[in-house]
């Protein structure tokens, strides 16, 4: 008798730690998806914006990384082929011994609109699922369009939604003029960059990267002139790791006694 | 003399057909097919929706090149053409060096910051970091403009807070807009400063400070205070008020890897950064941050950040084909590589002073080398790089001979042209006297014998052919056989 008491205990003990290791495995894998876990539940994101920013920063992130390696264009026309990535041509002539033709003579603004058409379905659906999810806690939503644009400010990105967007429960009413979503990176600075290689690539058909180095603390600038004449420029932020890649085709020169055209 | 005659008429062919070509097949595309603004290209490569014309660009109005001013942005991008400019919202002025009053560029003083950017680009930076700005336009040139930053006085801001007396260190401005009870202000003091008696002490913690070189001690607080100089971790006096830089331990040098001394100097080759087992040669005294030495070693070779200097791929002296120019660039720690231009078109120059090299890849002047008759204004190098070879059917070559696209249709058959110009026939004559002695002649003079060719002749013959470009039977910069063998 005693014999089996004790088994029956030792039985006890055995579910009770196991009843502990599932809590405690719940507890992580909760804090872990908690974001995920909360916004489909719809409790925890209590601004718009908020759940805006949850749904859409990752999306933002990653287009703005695979815009950036490409010269701001996901299916750039005119490319260089460097490594397998199809580079942008910013400045460009076909022609050899002549300095190049600006192509994107306003890169920063094309380069948000790029953005901005990229991720325009996830922003919509991102919207459309906040909207239900305030309906479903009991909310009447009103406003809230699908419209807007994305802008690079330095250390940031910011995406600014036109319509205001009315919440209301009972005689609760809250209203959102301005929501809007903050993502870090500092593309910002690397198109800045850009736009000043680009002026001496169009001047002088070539540009000193030490310059930018000397200046500019955290930023590598790798320059890469092709056989063909083109000049691959890889621009990094030494911190972040964040990169920039843009072609140029400015004062090339052909092989041997030379061309007129390529 | 012939040769040369020859030669300089086949260069002039080149250019003359290949001009005739141009004009004959070129159309100015304000658009290509393949989306391009302004190019002048084969009329199949023509957008037919934009306007076009049988004449180069330069003489268009519709693609004359000018200045894309963004309003917004302040910003002003060079050789733009008009539709490209305005079909962006830029305004499009016609002047492609951007020689603008808009475009004027000035000292634009935001906080402690400078920038030497036209006056709406300081504008649009005020509005970004809600800043004031004085926008000055006295100041020419961009070392200037940055020299001219003056920051605001920083002081220890000292108040009561939860019935202690505690304190930040801050700016005046910064202070007072605290707006809180019993607040003064202390210009050029540290928190730590024994004599203000607030809770902030002194620590053996260090610290990195965004915008500036050095390794910097913290207090209790959390303040910033002066450099990390370990001799004087202990010493009041270094806690009580902002020691410059350059009072500050060995200011004449980089401080790299010292364990005792946190002045850095980006410009001498250290910056502050977080001790890394790995990387570091030393850990610091006291502190978790040191001067991380940004000299680089490549191949056994140290070399300063900052430093550039020129490397050949193999091949590049006997002008092997595929060899060419790199300038080798030391930042951060980290070699970089940047190819000069390729088939020898740039070549790499290099100076040294006081053992700091400097590098540039710059155009590889061989063009007129065979037009030159005298030894001194071929080997003028001011004027061009070439080498002088007295005897020979051409006499100056260049230094560095450009490389061919052989593979190519078009440039191989130029290619055979060209390097043809340095076959050389060499013909002997001989006649037995009365007396069994032989007498030869040869053309060229001194070619050969009646034992064969001279050595020496055709060792010179050799230098003219390779001097040409990518001429004769060689290896290529890999030490791979080409197609054709000698007897080919």
């Amino acid at each position: 008798m005693v014999k089996e008491g004790g088994n029956k205990k030792r039985g006890q003990v055995t579910i009770f730690v196991i009843v502990g290791i599932v809590i405690v495995a719940m507890a992580i894998l909760i804090y872990i998806f908690y974001p995920k876990i909360s916004s489909s539940l719809g409790f925890a994101d209590e601004t718009p914006s908020a759940y805006i920013q949850n749904c859409i920063q990752d999306k933002v992130s990653e287009t703005v990384q695979s815009l950036s390696l490409r010269g701001g264009e996901l299916n750039p026309e005119n490319y260089f082929l460097y490594k397998d990535t199809k580079i942008k041509y910013l400045c460009y002539t076909n022609e050899y011994f002549l300095t190049c033709v600006m192509q994107e003579p306003m890169l920063k603004s094309s380069f948000e609109k790029e953005v901005s058409k990229e991720i325009k379905v996830n922003v919509e659906s991102c919207m459309n699922n906040m909207k239900d999810n305030f309906r479903k806690r009991g909310y009447v939503v009103e406003g809230g369009g699908n419209s807007f644009e994305v802008e690079f400010l330095p250390e940031r990105i910011v995406v600014r939604f036109n319509d205001s967007l009315t919440l209301t429960k009972g005689e609760d009413i809250k209203k959102y003029d301005s929501t809007q979503v903050s993502v870090t990176n500092n593309v910002y600075d690397l198109v800045a960059i850009a736009n000043s290689i680009l002026n001496w690539e169009a001047t002088y058909g070539d540009s000193e990267t030490t310059e930018y180095m000397n200046y500019y603390h955290n930023l590598k600038v790798e320059k890469y002139k092709q056989s063909e004449g083109t000049t691959i420029y890889i621009l990094t932020n030494r911190d972040t790791g964040e990169k920039f890649q843009f072609a140029s085709r400015s004062i090339a020169w052909p092989p041997g006694y030379g061309g007129i055209t390529a | 003399m012939n040769k040369k005659i020859i030669l300089m008429f086949v260069f002039g062919m080149f250019l003359f057909s290949l001009t005739f070509v141009s004009a004959e097949t070129s159309y100015c595309a304000e658009r290509t097919i393949t989306g391009l603004w302004c190019q002048n290209v084969p009329l199949s490569q023509v957008d037919q929706n934009f306007q076009s014309s049988p004449t180069s660009c330069e003489a268009t109005k519709y693609c004359g090149l000018g200045c894309c001013y963004d309003s917004n942005e302040g910003t002003c991008m060079r050789n733009t053409p008009e539709i490209v400019c305005t079909q962006k919202q830029g305004v499009w002025q016609d002047s492609a060096s951007c020689e603008v009053p808009q475009c004027d560029l000035g000292c634009c003083l935001i906080g402690t910051e400078a920038a030497f950017v036209p006056k709406q680009r300081c504008k649009k930076l005020s509005s970004i970091y809600g800043l004031d700005i004085i926008f000055r336009t006295d100041i020419t040139n961009e070392v200037q403009c940055i020299l001219s930053t003056t920051s605001d006085k920083k002081g220890a801001c000292v108040f009561e807070e939860e019935f202690q007396t505690t304190c930040k260190f801050t700016t005046k401005k910064e202070c007072l807009d605290l707006k809180l009870e019993n607040v003064s202000f202390h210009e050029d003091y540290l928190c730590s400063a024994p004599e203000l008696g607030t809770d902030c002490a002194r620590t053996e913690k260090t610290t990195c400070v965004d915008g500036k070189d050095g390794v910097f001690f913290l207090d209790s607080c959390g303040n910033v205070a002066n450099i990390y100089d370990a001799s004087r971790i202990k010493d009041p006096l270094y806690w009580t008020k902002i020691l410059d830089v350059g009072g500050s331990c060995n200011s004449a040098g980089s401080n790299a890897d010292s364990a005792t001394c946190g002045n850095c100097d980006y410009y001498l080759g250290s910056t502050c950064k977080s001790y890394a087992r790995s990387t570091d040669k030393k850990r610091p005294q006291y502190g978790d941050n040191i001067c991380r030495n940004l000299s680089c070693n490549f191949e056994g070779k140290n070399y300063q950040h900052g430093e550039t200097w020129c490397a050949d791929s193999k091949g590049l002296k006997n002008t092997l084909p595929g060899s060419r120019a790199f300038r080798m660039v030391c930042y951060n720690g980290e070699v970089s590589v940047e190819p000069c231009a390729d088939f020898r078109q740039e070549v790499c120059i290099q100076s040294d002073i006081d053992g700091f090299s400097t590098a540039a890849c710059r155009a590889n002047r061989w063009q007129d080398c065979v037009n030159q008759e005298k030894k001194k204004d071929c080997e003028n190098l001011d004027k061009r790089d070439c080498t002088w070879i007295s005897g020979s059917t051409v006499q100056c070559v260049p230094n560095f001979a450009p490389g061919f696209d052989f593979w190519s249709t078009d440039e191989g058959g130029q290619a055979e042209e060209i390097c043809s110009q340095a076959s050389v026939t060499c013909s002997v004559t001989c006649e037995k006297g009365l007396s069994g002695s032989t007498t030869c002649e040869s053309t060229p003079k001194g070619c050969g014998d009646e034992k064969g060719l001279n050595a020496a002749w055709e060792a010179k013959q050799n230098l003219v052919c390779g001097g040409l470009g990518d001429c004769g039977v060689k290896l290529n910069y890999m030490g791979q056989k080409g197609f054709n063998e000698i007897g080919d």
